[in-house]
């Protein structure tokens, strides 16, 4: 008889229906800060309610990793705009990585991910830390058994996406579903453009003006809502490059030391910078800029000198820290998810 | 209750013999197949995983693994129609390799694939899209791919050597050939030949003789000795050198 209370457990378990609401048009809007572009989902991987929560409960699950002590929210920690103060991040075994971790922040709409932009979408990006030695795992395969084993996760899995299991299609495009609602734009900056003038100091639009000028051209690269160009440069940060950047994929001469220019929202909080964590400070990021950098034959021709004075410079300092969103670094539904 | 876990143990049976059911097709009367088979050879005899060999150069090398995709394997019918036997293959030369196919009677007269992965399947491809069941899938795969500048790899030849060429001297130097990018892809047609295929199922063996691939015959020196790392464009030339004394190396008993 006790074996037939065990099956009328696992039969409800197995059979109950989750229901699975799909994020309505008003739901997203209230989602996508004010002056961002709508969004487009692939087809393969529209969010719901429960894409979305399965998605948060693997970002934040440590089986995802070989040793079970690793998972994505290790390197990618939300009160630091999902990064983690290190120079390099720690993987698997306490490997040390090579590049400084990115931000996660309005992920959905960046074009290709990775710093040299090898990767197309953001699905595919859930696969290169799953399936890299020194991060996640050497293979995503007993990754997969493992979490198959869990039946809640599995049952969720089933509701979410309709597959027997949870495979990596699912893991994959739930990670992405999560990652896709990281949406940052509401700091003061942001307030102040929707007519809330005294969200700025003097300083702080001081600083704002010389970031939009002609003398720094900081906005050439650092462009739009998203503070990206999305596009590849070198800046100068070395004379000879340990990683090449963008030629890792192209493997052209012109492409070396290029990486994608990173987004300036809630830069304030994401130290230490550069694609290696070399500059341990704000400060120290703008005074290289002030100084136009190292000598490369790859150097972006808008990076030189441009004697600022120290009160200008700290002027830019100011303005920049008016592009953190405090309240998306402390937005509950982006923690962990209890059970 | 003995009866509802009797009938769950059915329902178990058949839903696993249905899941493990063999993908090949079993050979039939009045039904013509193809067999396609692919092997390692090193001068004529089985190439061995682990096994110590000696090159033309005088590199003694050992292979841990060796695995090759093959795109569009298709035998050409007389009358130069291509019969496709299979879309993507990945070749582990660890084990056995065959597949069999259901093709028209008729006469065949060659046989032509691709070795890596078609360019209309390579970059900028999401192998989660594919069911484990697939070559190009996450776990089909089997770590022939890289994800972080999306694109598989075509062929791997992992292992060690010793490039003094000394009998008893360990193995130390590492090679690591990982050929891919859409410029390492190639294709390769058989030599002509004469096949009837009428009711029956007939194999052709492919073999790549490996000897040849680490020969300066092939007039793309592949020695261990002076280069032994790529990984698809990092080094190129390997690269590029590796794909052809593949390909080169590559012979068809029809």
């Amino acid at each position: 008889m006790r074996y037939g209370w065990f099956a009328m457990i696992f039969l409800f378990v197995a059979c109950r229906n989750v229901e699975q609401p799909h994020l309505t048009d008003s739901e997203l809007l209230v989602r996508v800060p004010a002056g961002f572009p709508s969004l487009e989902y692939p087809a393969d991987n529209v969010p719901t309610r429960l894409r979305v929560d399965l998605g948060r409960r693997l970002f934040y699950d440590s089986r995802l990793s070989e040793d079970e002590t690793v998972n994505c929210g290790s390197c990618h920690v939300l009160s630091a705009a999902f990064t983690d103060g290190r120079t390099t991040s720690s993987g698997l075994h306490g490997i040390a990585g090579k590049r400084n971790a990115p931000t996660l922040v309005n992920l959905a709409w960046m074009k290709r991910l990775m710093m040299e932009g090898g990767v197309p979408t953001l699905e595919t990006q859930a696969l290169a830390p799953l399936h890299d030695s020194t991060e996640m795992s050497p293979s995503m395969m007993p990754i997969l058994a493992r979490l198959n084993g869990d039946a809640y996760l599995k049952e969720l899995a089933r509701a979410a996406y309709g597959r027997d299991s949870i495979d990596a299609f699912v893991l994959t495009r739930a990670l992405a579903c999560f990652q896709r609602t990281f949406m940052s734009g509401d700091g003061r900056y942001d307030r102040y453009l929707q007519g809330k003038k005294d969200q700025m100091n003097e300083k702080e639009l001081r600083g704002k003006e010389l970031f939009f000028s002609a003398k720094t051209q900081c906005s050439e690269c650092h462009s739009g809502v998203f503070f990206t160009d999305m596009d590849y440069h070198n800046i100068g940060l070395e004379e000879v490059y340990a990683d090449d950047g963008k030629a890792r994929a192209t493997h052209r001469d012109e492409d070396v030391g290029r990486f994608k220019t990173p987004t300036l929202r809630n830069i304030q909080l994401t130290a230490p910078y550069m694609h290696d964590g070399s500059m341990a400070s704000l400060e120290e990021v703008i005074a290289f800029y002030n100084a136009g950098g190292r000598a490369h034959p790859n150097k972006d021709s808008r990076i030189h000198a441009l004697a600022l004075t120290p009160s200008e410079q700290a002027d830019l300092m100011a303005f920049l820290t008016t592009l953190t969103d405090w309240n998306f670094v402390q937005n509950e539904d982006l923690l962990p998810l209890m059970r | 209750m003995n009866r509802t876990w009797s009938v769950f143990s059915l329902l178990f049976v058949v839903l696993f013999a249905q899941s493990c059911k063999d993908d090949v097709p079993t050979p039939v009367p009045g039904k013509s197949f193809a067999t396609v088979s692919f092997d390692a050879r090193w001068d004529g005899t089985p190439f061995q995983m682990q096994q110590v060999y000696m090159d033309d150069f005088g590199n003694r090398i050992r292979s841990d693994k060796f695995m090759n995709y093959i795109s569009f394997l298709k035998l050409v019918a007389e009358d130069g129609t291509e019969v496709l036997v299979k879309d993507f293959m990945l070749v582990d030369f660890s084990g056995t390799n065959s597949i069999t196919a259901e093709v028209p009677a008729g006469k065949y007269t060659a046989i032509k694939f691709g070795v890596g992965v078609d360019r209309d399947y390579n970059k900028d491809q999401d192998p989660a899209q594919y069911p484990s069941s697939s070559p190009l899938s996450v776990a089909g795969s089997q770590g022939m791919f890289w994800v972080w500048n999306t694109g598989y790899i075509f062929a791997k030849f992992e292992g060690k050597a010793d490039t003094t060429g000394t009998e008893g001297v360990e193995l130390l130097s590492p090679i690591a050939i990982h050929a891919g990018d859409d410029f390492s892809y190639r294709t390769y047609t058989s030599p002509a030949f004469s096949v009837g295929i009428d009711g029956t199922n007939h194999v052709f063996a492919v073999h790549v003789n490996v000897d040849r691939i680490f020969s300066p015959e092939q007039g793309n020196d592949v020695n261990i000795a002076f280069d032994a790392i790529t990984h698809g464009g990092t080094n190129p030339d390997l690269t590029n050198s590796f794909m052809d004394n593949f390909v080169a190396a590559l012979t068809v008993e029809p």
